[in-house]
């Protein structure tokens, strides 16, 4: 029972460092694609020790110090439900995709409710317009997850797992339209450009972080980490075959860093433009894969 | 002659002798006046086509006890900048304003008032420009000592003063203690 | 904790307020050619996120008051870099009537840049110097205004109204 516990408490620790070093890389990446040397590659962890140094925060009230809490929290606990390479996850059922579902939206939604109580109206234009993108990247990603699990007829993600077994049987190969939409969906979720209008630094001042300092942005940015590799992690087993510990890192490494490349030459696009992009040309990609499984069935 | 001469005939021909004119070169006319005259002649070139007031500038001829308005005009058709020029009195001074004939005056004006203590009584927003909170007189006007506001109200490092203060020590005419 | 202080050197996000002209070296020592993010520079959008502030250039009064309110927005600890000759004594327009002198006596500064404008060489110089100071712990301009609070209050008195324009108490 303890050794459980100090499992799991080595896999969060072992995920934020993780999420850390792959934040840092991406920098570096980024900056090489602009031709300039970038910042060390563990720079992101020095970040957050800083920030976690600072004192004199200013705060508005319980719910505002609450929200990053409940950010944090949310991811955290949908990485309980992942299958991370070889390490089972902690709680695995039939139907734990759902649930899934439902705690990746808690987080935005703990960051609603703390960065409406900060008086900012920056914070609220960029909450709504994270919310409103959610509209837009959920559905074709769920639409695009059910493929596989009508195929399979399961809804557990340690099924969809272990039904994929060495490299020529990933379902990114029978699924690859399905797979694309939810690659496209995936770029939403992760907030890269140009879907990256909920944090928008020089049209809203960062969004729903502009009020939050010292410890409270250190925990924003922890919440960013292991959203990267909660995220990621979820299309690596549903799609390209979760493996052990070491090629669930190649693969959450190399779809991360693709993300990011895309992310350095894009601009933004406008919210209106966003949604009306995922209604459009995703959607009707993974309807399409949809109608191709059960056709095929 | 060119336009600027007929421009020149123009005027002179509707207003007599209220009004002195000048041609400084090709592009650059200049018309003198007295306050009570500039409405009606803005007014009237307006409708020949100086239809862009550029600026409104303020002199401060102080041993005149004046202040001189000039007001810049433009005209796209002709290509030819005018300048109407006037003199108001340095004690009060105060001058009609001309937001009726162009309205982006009130603008300028604002600024004069501000800077030469210049009243437009009619303008209805003669809230400061650039100076939040001043307390001085207005700074542009000649009798203005910047240093000596300066020093009262900023603790300037004078450079002059120490400058002047070095040099008589290297000659030897001062204490070494009496430096700043 | 050396590690603590080994992040907060290497990690120091700038607040992105352009106060005068000497800002137009900004640009040039952000992007690629004086790359600024190998140090850790990074800029940030509000005064709550960011640790240093960078007076570029003259303050006429108008943006003085603003910029102590972001000063004093900012959390602990926090660093001033003087930029340009018109911090150190007025520079170019030393006798203006709208521009301060000196900013040592409203805010207090941790290192001073001079030139009229600074190359991004010099900007980069300044801040591995910075990096060197905080580092041995000597950057303590935010402990210096938090004890000597009421002498930067008096000095900001004389050129604008402080109770309308604080954000912090000091009395």
């Amino acid at each position: 029972m303890v050794l459980k516990i100090i499992e799991y408490l080595g896999i969060v620790f072992g995920v934020i460092i993780l999420g850390l070093l792959y934040g840092g890389i991406a920098r570096k990446v980024i900056a090489r694609i602009h031709r300039r040397y970038g910042p060390p590659f563990y720079q992101n962890i020095l970040d957050v020790l800083k920030l976690f140094a600072k004192s004199n925060e200013a705060s508005h009230g319980v719910m505002f110090n609450l929200g990053p809490v409940i950010a944090f929290t949310g991811v955290l606990v949908s990485l309980f439900f992942i299958p991370l390479g070889s390490f089972r996850p902690l709680f695995s059922f039939e139907g734990d995709i759902f649930v899934v579902f439902y705690l990746l939206v808690v987080a935005p939604l703990g960051m609603a409710l703390g960065a409406g109580e900060g008086a900012n109206p920056n914070a609220t234009i960029g909450i709504a317009r994270g919310l409103t993108l959610m509209l837009g990247y959920e559905l074709v990603f769920f639409l695009s997850v059910l493929a596989p699990m009508i195929h399979y007829r399961t809804a557990s993600i340690a099924t969809l797992v272990t039904v994929q077994s060495a490299f020529p049987h990933w379902n990114v190969f029978p699924f690859f339209i399905s797979a694309f939409a939810g690659l496209i969906a995936l770029h939403g979720m992760m907030g890269e450009k140009p879907f990256d209008q909920v944090i928008a630094p020089h049209e809203i001042a960062s969004g729903p972080m502009v009020e939050y300092s010292g410890k409270f942005l250190g925990l924003l940015q922890l919440y960013h980490a292991v959203g990267i590799i909660v995220e990621t992690g979820l299309v690596v087993d549903i799609f390209f075959g979760g493996g052990n510990w070491l090629t669930f890192i190649l693969k959450t490494f190399f779809l991360f860093i693709a993300l990011v490349i895309i992310n350095a030459v894009m601009p933004r696009f406008r919210i209106g433009q966003a949604v009306k992009f995922y209604w459009k040309y995703p959607l009707v990609i993974s309807l399409i894969g949809l109608l191709i499984v059960t056709i095929w069935r | 002659m060119g336009i600027e001469g007929k421009i020149v005939e123009d005027i002179v021909k509707r207003f007599g002798d209220k009004v002195r004119a000048e041609v400084q070169r090709e592009r650059r006319v200049k018309f003198y006046t007295d306050p009570i005259n500039i409405k009606p002649l803005l007014y009237y070139l307006k409708e020949k086509g100086f239809i862009h007031l550029s600026s409104i500038s303020c002199v401060d001829w102080i041993k005149e006890n004046q202040f001189e308005l000039v007001y810049h005009l433009w005209s796209y058709e002709d290509k030819v900048h005018l300048m109407v020029k006037t003199r108001i009195s340095r004690e009060n001074p105060e001058m009609e304003t001309m937001i009726p004939v162009f309205p982006v005056a009130e603008t300028y004006e604002r600024e004069i008032y501000e800077m030469f203590g210049v009243n437009f009584p009619d303008n209805p927003n003669l809230k400061p420009l650039f100076l939040e909170d001043w307390d001085g007189p207005p700074p542009m006007r000649k009798d203005f000592d910047t240093r000596a506001y300066v020093r009262e109200k900023y603790s300037m490092i004078d450079l002059t003063e120490i400058l002047r203060q070095g040099m008589d020590k290297i000659k030897g005419v001062r204490d070494e203690d009496e430096i700043l | 904790m050396g590690l603590f202080k080994f992040a907060q050197s290497r990690s120091l996000w700038m607040m992105h307020f352009c106060t005068g002209c000497g800002a137009v070296e900004m640009p040039p020592t952000m992007t690629s050619r004086f790359d600024m993010e190998r140090f850790g520079i990074a800029p940030m959008a509000t005064p709550r996120q960011a640790d240093i502030l960078l007076i570029t250039g003259y303050l006429t009064v108008k943006t003085l008051k603003r910029v102590i309110r972001s000063y004093e927005q900012m959390p602990d600890p926090k660093y001033v870099i003087g930029f340009g000759s018109c911090t150190l004594n007025g520079g170019m327009y030393w006798d203006s009537y709208n521009t301060i002198k000196r900013l040592d006596l409203y805010l207090p500064v941790d290192i001073y840049i001079n030139g009229c404008m600074p190359r991004p060489e010099a900007i980069i110089e300044a801040f591995v110097k910075l990096r060197e100071i905080i580092a041995k712990g000597e950057a303590n301009g935010w402990k210096k205004y938090k004890e000597n609070i009421k002498w930067y209050k008096e000095n900001q008195a004389k050129v604008f109204d402080v109770k309308k324009w604080s954000v912090i108490k000091w009395e």
